[in-house]
């Protein structure tokens, strides 16, 4: 794996709708910054020995910086690839589409469901939203969230972003009916 | 009141492609709070609000950045920014930061005594700026120039300020520019003319 940097951010919301969130928000995020590993290699047909490569080392360096930035028990969670332009999407869904990668965030967060998930191809210093859902059930309404990202130099066409997203609970002052079997 | 803070670390592993020489990590902490100046018209007096919010401000990001920084040994290079909402004036965001009030916290809560290395803009929700930082002790100590770009998505609303501080652990990921003592003789203009 090609690492070029690490970018981890936390947002805490204090306020919102100009009422106090107690207790506060919290939402992390963490992006690795790598080479394509299928850049320069025409039309690959088969992705696997890249995926089997780079996807769980990945999943072991972000999973484990993820939670420890949110400082709090994971509530909600979601990932990200941002291929540059020079990639295909594939490429980018191949390294986060796997368990090989994601079972490395649920363990970690001790979670059970999928892991809601952004693609994109895009240019250097895109923004993207990552989506966030519960980690044991993602029908909890009250955690349905997206946390906004970017990296200000990067992909590179021949890069791609790989992110991880946490948050310590559902939307700040959530007051959205419960999802039930009846009401949809 | 502030709405939210958000701090963000970027840590460089290889530059260009190679190992960076100093693995440097540079943090920067915004915090997004109400313009307590918007819709007041000219307001000749600053002060007031300054003493009251400046302090705070300034210490709760300095104490984000320690965190994630891992203490105040690990610092040696600060900045500090404020990105004014459109219904403000960039005065509004230089009162907040550019008075002992904001930049004497950020010096003892960071272990610095230089001039703090400062941008100031004005923008709508999502400007990114570029916060320059420079060396705590020695501001003119070149291999320590850099800038770390932070950017609050929702924030500064019309109504708003985002007030940033910047820290680094060290100098440019592959610093070889030299420096005061190394620079060979300059050229004059007098010279460049001929």
């Amino acid at each position: 794996m090609r690492l070029r940097k690490i970018i981890t951010t936390v947002e805490e919301t204090l306020v919102e709708g100009g009422e106090a969130v107690s207790p506060v928000h919290r939402v992390a995020i963490v992006i690795a910054v790598i080479g394509n590993p299928w850049s320069g290699k025409g039309y690959v047909d088969d992705l696997g020995p890249g995926i089997d490569a780079v996807a769980s080392a990945l999943g072991a360096l972000l999973a484990p910086r993820v939670v420890a930035a949110l400082g709090a028990p994971v509530e909600a969670y979601g990932k990200a690839a941002i291929v540059g332009l020079d990639g295909e999407i594939e490429h980018a869904s191949a390294l986060i589409h796997t368990l090989k990668f994601g079972n490395h965030f649920r363990e970690a967060a001790s979670a059970t469901t999928l892991l809601p998930a952004v693609e994109k191809r895009a240019g250097a210093g895109a923004t993207f939203d990552i989506p966030l859902k519960h980690i044991t059930d993602a029908t909890v309404r009250s955690h349905h969230q997206s946390v906004e990202a970017r990296v200000a130099d990067g992909p590179r066409a021949d890069e791609i972003l790989v992110g991880l997203a946490a948050a310590s609970s559902g939307r700040p002052k959530q007051r959205l009916r419960a999802f039930s079997a009846t009401e949809r | 009141m502030i709405r939210r803070i958000v701090t963000v670390v970027e840590e460089t592993v290889t530059e260009p492609g190679v190992a960076a020489a100093h693995p440097t990590r540079r943090a920067g902490a915004a915090a997004v709070i109400a313009n307590p100046w918007v819709g007041r018209g000219l307001v000749d007096d600053l002060q007031p609000e300054v003493e009251r919010l400046a302090p705070g401000i300034a210490l709760a990001l300095c104490d984000r950045l320690l965190a994630v920084l891992g203490g105040v040994e690990q610092v040696e290079a600060f900045g500090k920014a404020a990105i004014v909402g459109v219904d403000g004036e960039v005065e509004h965001g230089a009162a907040l930061i550019h008075t002992p009030f904001f930049g004497d916290v950020v010096r003892e809560a960071l272990g610095g005594t230089s001039i703090i290395a400062f941008a100031d803009t004005r923008g709508p929700a999502g400007t990114s700026v570029a916060v320059p930082v420079w060396h705590r002790t020695a501001a003119a100590t070149r291999s320590h120039y850099q800038t770390i770009d932070v950017r609050v998505a929702d924030a500064p609303a019309a109504g708003e300020i985002v007030v940033i501080v910047a820290a680094s652990t060290g100098p440019r990921p592959n610093a070889r520019i030299g420096d005061r003592r190394t620079d060979a003789a300059t050229i004059t203009i007098e010279e460049l003319r001929q």
